[in-house]
């Protein structure tokens, strides 16, 4: 072969060994595949789930890349709940997540809060996610009694539209 | 004239061959080197290539994961002499891009810390001396080139 073509082929098989090697590797990497195409960001989130504090669920909430869901009975969540919230207690699961699922794909995090620093329904709702398969999810403890005291936005009323579960913050969204 | 012909002479006695299986050798050394660190720490890695400013966020993590795989086949095919035309040419490509990054940030003012061969940051040392090693290991690379150039010609 002549120079010039034979340098192209093996350039380009090199290149192209090269990036199927990275990219393989990466997907199977012992501690999680490394993003391939993501800006930095200034949350960090655990790649097998935990817990998230209130100021990287806010960043979340902004941005409109998690989704939140409501552990608590559906009397507490209407006297009031995270913006755009989804209400979701640990015992209705099996009944409702079939519904609610389609909502929380794409999101960065699915975000489970109750009130209280012992609650266990947030983390009930959490392993309920878990072991249907969700690996994006965390929870925020005593949540709602935080999110509250940092005046951020909160919505009351009964469970909103999808719609409104799906965007970042949705100021009048509970009267659309 | 004598003189000219001497050089010839003496050029023509020069193993090409042996020189540039050492060389090489040496060039794949350095690739082998270089890659272990970064491959291990792609994160870290990844805040080193955006500390360059050069490439767009999306892309950074990619070339993270990409470049210290380029340079690991670069090293195995530059040792084992497979593929070894294209891997002279994409490594004094990688090296003389590199050179060029890394002059083009020292005018910008942007002090970097290099990753050539460890994915720290912590690892810093002046512009001037990463400049100054990536032109030696450039030099290597072109002198490869030429001294494949010359054990063609005399075979």
């Amino acid at each position: 072969m002549r120079l010039v073509p034979r340098l192209l082929v093996q350039s380009f098989s090199i290149l192209a060994i090269s990036a199927v090697l990275a990219l393989g590797v990466n997907a199977v990497r012992p501690d999680g595949p490394a993003p391939v195409l993501a800006a930095q960001s200034a949350v960090q989130l655990g790649k097998s789930g935990g817990e998230i504090g209130v100021k990287d669920a806010a960043l979340l909430f902004i941005t409109g890349r998690a989704v939140f869901l409501d552990a608590r009975s559906q009397y507490e969540f209407q006297q009031g709940h995270v913006q755009g919230a989804i209400s979701l207690p640990p015992r209705e699961f099996a009944s409702q997540y079939q519904d609610i699922k389609p909502l929380l794909a794409g999101k960065e995090a699915v975000i489970a809060y109750c009130d209280g620093d012992r609650c266990p329904l947030s983390h009930a709702l959490a392993k309920h996610l878990r072991d249907a398969g969700m690996k994006n999810v965390y929870v925020m403890v005593n949540g709602w009694t935080l999110w509250q005291a940092e005046k951020l936005p909160i919505a009351k009323g009964a469970a909103p539209l999808p719609k409104a579960a799906q965007g970042g913050i949705c100021r009048d969204c509970e009267n659309k | 004239m004598q003189r000219l012909r001497e050089q010839v002479g003496l050029a023509a006695l020069v193993p090409w061959d042996a020189v540039e299986w050492t060389l090489r050798l040496a060039l794949a050394g350095i690739f082998l080197y270089a890659c272990a660190d970064k491959i291990l720490h792609p994160q870290d890695f990844a805040s080193i290539v955006k500390s360059y400013h050069v490439l767009p966020d999306p892309l950074v993590y990619l070339t993270a994961l990409w470049l210290p795989w380029l340079e690991l086949v670069l090293g195995v095919c530059l040792f084992t002499g497979f593929m070894r035309d294209g891997a002279l040419t994409l490594a004094t490509g990688l090296l003389a891009a590199f050179w060029i990054t890394l002059v083009v940030d020292y005018f910008r003012g942007i002090n970097v810390a290099c990753g050539c061969f460890s994915s720290s940051p912590e690892e810093s040392a002046p512009m001037i001396w990463y400049m100054g090693r990536d032109a030696l290991l450039l030099a290597l690379a072109l002198f490869t080139v030429e001294a494949r150039r010359r054990a063609g010609e005399a075979a």
